[in-house]
C-alpha cells in the first residue's frame, strides 16, 4: 500500500511540474519605426540627454526610452539599455510597453468628454451608473460623487493595498483578473474616510469608473478610449491590453524580485490590470508625449472641463518621501524645483512610465522604463530619479 | 549559513541512524500544495503548485493519548513563473490521539530555504545585465502546522497513518527593503510509515 501511495504522490508532482518558455520572440519581432523624420541628433541638449538615459541604465535599469517637448525647441527622442535581454534587443524610443496606471489620466478624460456630451455630471452620485453587484459590501460606493473617485477623495478602499490581493497575484503570476475578481478584495473593508473629507489613492475608484463608461456608452471602456482618444489624436502605437494582453512586439517587462538587481522576465504578469480602467494602458513614449501636448493644449477637452481636471485637493497626510502632491481629477499636480508640473506615474510588474508637463515652460516629459520593484525603483521612480531627470531637462 | 545547515543534517541523520538500531524509524513522505497566501485565509489555492517532502521523527515522547516529538525533514517545491524551493526543516510537533485511530496535529518549526527562479536570470554586472548562473537566495522559514491524522491500524503503535496538514510559513528576508517578509502555506497530503520493525520484534 505504501509504494501504491507513493507513487500516487509521486506521479502528481511530476504532472504538476511542467513549464514552458514564455519568450518565443526574435529581434525582429520588435521592429517599429516612426512616421515622420525624427530630428533628436540635432537637438541642443541631445548628448546631455542621452547621458542621462546612459546613466539610469548603467544604475540597473534595463532600458528606458524617453521623450521631452518643449516648445520651440521640438521633440526629442532617445531611448538606452535592452528591450530583451535575451535577444539582446536595443531599446527603442518607439518600442511599445506598459503604462500602468497613466491610463487613469486617459479614463479621467474619457469621463470628462462624457460630461461635455451632456450624458453625465461630475458631482452625479456614482451609484447611479454602477450595478449594484459591483458596490456590494465596498464602503463608500453607495455615496461617492464620479469626481471625488477621479481624485481620490472617494475613500473606497484600494484593492491593491490589500495583503490578500498581493499574495494571491503573486501565486498566480499569469492570471487575468476580472473586474469582480478585482473588487472582492475591496469587500467588507473599511473605508478610508468620509468622501469628500480626505484624499487616498484608490485603484477601486477606477475599476468603477470604467464600469461608468461601459454603463452610459454601452460599450468595453477600452473601446471608448480608442473612439474618443487613440484614432483622434492618431496614436498608433497605443492600445488598452484588453484588445491585446500582450502584443509580440511588446518590450519584455523585468523584475526586480529579491531587491538584488537580478531581474526575470515578467512580460506576462501583470493580468491584473488587463480589463479594467485603473491600468493595462499600453503605448510609447511618442505618443504619450503627443497625448500630453494635446490635453494641456485645449486639443481634448475644452477649457471648462481641462480647469475642472486641474482643480486640485491636498491630502491631510503629507508624503516626505517625494514632491508636494495634490490630486485633480486623474492627474497629480507637484512642487518641483523647477515649477509645478501636472503628472501621473504608473507601474505594471515589470514596468514603470512617468508623464509629466510643466505648464510654465510648456514642457512635456515622458519616460517609461522596462523594470520596477526591488532596487530598479530607486533609479526611475524615487524622488531622487525624478529630480535628476527634472534637472537635466532644465 | 550553510555549515551550519550541513552539521544539523549530519547530527539528525547521526540520530537517526542510532535509533533505527533500537525502534522501528517512521518515515514520513507527503506532497503538498505551496501558495502564496495570507495563512487561515483559504485553504485551497490554484493553481496547485506542487512540493514533495521526506522526513522522519526522533527524541519521541509517548503517551496513550499524547505524542510530543521533534521532526526533521527535507523537501522541494516548485512555484511555477517564481521558483524552485529546496528546504530542510525541523518541528516541535505535537499529536492528540483518539481511541478509534484519528488524531489531531500541531507543530511549530524552523528551517532553512534555498530558491532558484524558474526563469532565466539576468544579473547586473559592470554596468549592464548578462545572463548568469543562478546561485539562489537564502532564507529562514518559521513554520505553524496543524493537522490531522489517521491511523490504519488503531490497535499498533507502529502503523501506517495518512495525514493531511495546513502548514502556514513565512519566508524571510524575501525582497529587502521592498517586501520583508513573503508568507506562504503549504497543504499537505501525506503518509507516516515505520521502517526496521522487524528488529524491534
Amino acid at each position: 500500500m505504501n509504494q501504491t501511495i507513493l507513487g500516487l504522490l509521486i506521479s502528481i508532482f511530476i504532472f504538476t511540474s511542467c513549464q514552458k518558455e514564455d519568450n518565443n520572440n526574435t529581434p525582429a519581432s520588435y521592429n517599429c519605426n516612426f512616421s515622420f523624420t525624427d530630428s533628436s541628433t540635432a537637438n541642443a541638449n541631445n548628448a546631455k540627454y542621452k547621458q542621462l538615459l546612459t546613466d539610469i541604465t548603467a544604475s540597473g535599469v534595463p532600458g528606458i526610452a524617453m521623450s521631452i517637448h518643449k516648445p520651440g525647441v521640438g521633440l526629442w527622442l532617445g531611448a538606452s539599455g535592452k528591450a530583451d535581454l535575451r535577444n539582446n534587443v536595443a531599446m527603442k524610443p518607439c518600442h511599445i510597453t506598459r503604462m500602468g496606471s497613466t491610463v487613469k489620466t486617459f479614463t479621467a478624460v474619457t469621463i470628462l468628454k462624457l460630461k461635455e456630451e451632456g450624458k453625465l455630471q461630475l458631482d452625479d452620485k456614482a451609484s447611479m451608473y454602477l450595478p449594484a453587484w459591483a458596490m456590494h459590501n465596498i464602503a463608500n460606493a453607495d455615496k461617492a460623487t464620479i469626481r471625488q473617485l477621479l481624485n481620490h477623495s472617494s475613500g473606497i478602499f484600494n484593492y491593491i493595498r490589500s495583503a490578500q490581493f498581493q499574495t494571491a497575484s503573486l501565486n498566480d503570476l499569469i492570471k487575468e483578473w476580472t473586474p469582480d475578481e478585482l473588487l472582492a478584495y475591496a469587500r467588507g473593508k473599511h473605508a478610508y474616510f468620509e468622501p469628500g473629507t480626505d484624499t487616498y489613492y484608490s485603484n477601486t475608484g477606477y475599476i468603477f469608473l470604467g464600469m461608468i463608461i461601459e454603463e452610459i456608452t454601452g460599450k468595453p471602456f477600452w473601446q471608448v478610449f480608442q473612439e474618443k482618444i487613440f484614432t483622434p489624436l492618431g496614436l498608433t502605437a497605443t492600445s488598452f491590453a484588453a484588445t491585446n494582453t500582450v502584443p509580440a512586439n511588446i518590450v519584455r517587462g523585468y523584475v526586480d524580485f529579491y531587491s538584488n538587481l537580478q531581474v526575470t522576465d515578467a512580460t506576462y504578469f501583470s493580468g491584473w490590470d488587463y480589463y479594467t480602467a485603473d491600468g493595462g494602458l499600453i503605448s510609447n513614449a511618442y505618443d504619450m508625449n503627443v497625448f500630453m501636448q494635446r490635453l494641456f493644449g485645449g486639443n481634448i477637452i475644452n477649457a471648462a472641463s481641462l480647469n475642472e481636471m486641474l482643480t486640485t485637493i491636498a491630502p491631510q497626510k503629507i508624503d516626505t518621501d517625494f514632491f508636494p502632491i495634490q490630486h485633480g481629477l486623474g492627474i497629480f499636480k507637484i512642487s518641483t524645483p523647477y515649477g509645478d508640473a501636472f503628472m501621473h506615474s504608473g507601474d505594471a510588474i515589470g514596468y514603470y512610465a512617468t508623464i509629466a508637463y510643466f505648464p510654465a515652460t510648456k514642457t512635456t516629459i515622458v519616460w517609461a522604463v522596462n523594470g520596477n520593484y526591488g532596487k530598479i525603483d530607486q533609479f526611475a521612480s524615487s524622488k531622487k530619479a525624478m529630480e535628476k531627470i527634472f534637472a537635466t531637462v532644465f | 549559513m550553510k555549515q551550519y545547515l550541513l552539521l544539523f543534517c549530519a547530527a539528525a541523520l547521526f540520530s537517526l541512524s542510532t535509533k533505527a538500531q533500537k525502534h522501528p524509524t517512521p518515515i514520513t513522505v507527503s506532497v503538498f500544495n505551496e501558495a502564496t497566501a495570507i495563512p487561515f485565509t483559504k485553504f485551497v489555492t490554484t493553481p496547485v503548485h506542487p512540493g514533495i517532502q521526506v522526513g522522519s521523527n526522533f527524541w519521541n515522547r509517548e503517551r496513550k493519548h499524547t505524542h510530543l516529538f521533534q521532526t526533521f525533514n527535507i523537501g522541494y517545491f516548485f512555484h511555477s513563473k517564481l521558483n524552485h524551493g529546496f528546504f530542510t526543516n525541523t518541528e516541535l510537533a505535537y499529536d492528540y490521539k483518539f481511541n478509534f485511530g484519528l488524531n489531531i496535529k500541531t507543530s511549530i518549526g524552523i528551517g532553512y530555504l534555498h530558491s532558484f527562479t524558474t526563469q532565466k536570470e539576468y544579473q547586473f554586472e559592470n554596468g549592464s545585465y548578462k545572463s548568469g548562473r543562478d546561485k539562489g537566495n537564502s532564507r529562514v522559514m518559521f513554520s505553524l502546522g496543524t493537522g490531522l491524522g489517521y491511523r490504519l491500524q488503531k490497535s499498533n503503535l507502529y502503523s501506517p497513518e495518512i495525514f493531511m496538514m495546513y502548514q502556514s510559513w513565512a519566508e524571510y528576508p524575501y525582497s529587502p527593503g521592498f517586501i520583508p517578509v513573503m508568507t506562504h502555506t503549504n497543504l499537505q497530503l501525506g503518509t507516516k510509515f515505520f521502517i526496521n520493525q522487524k528488529k524491534d520484534k
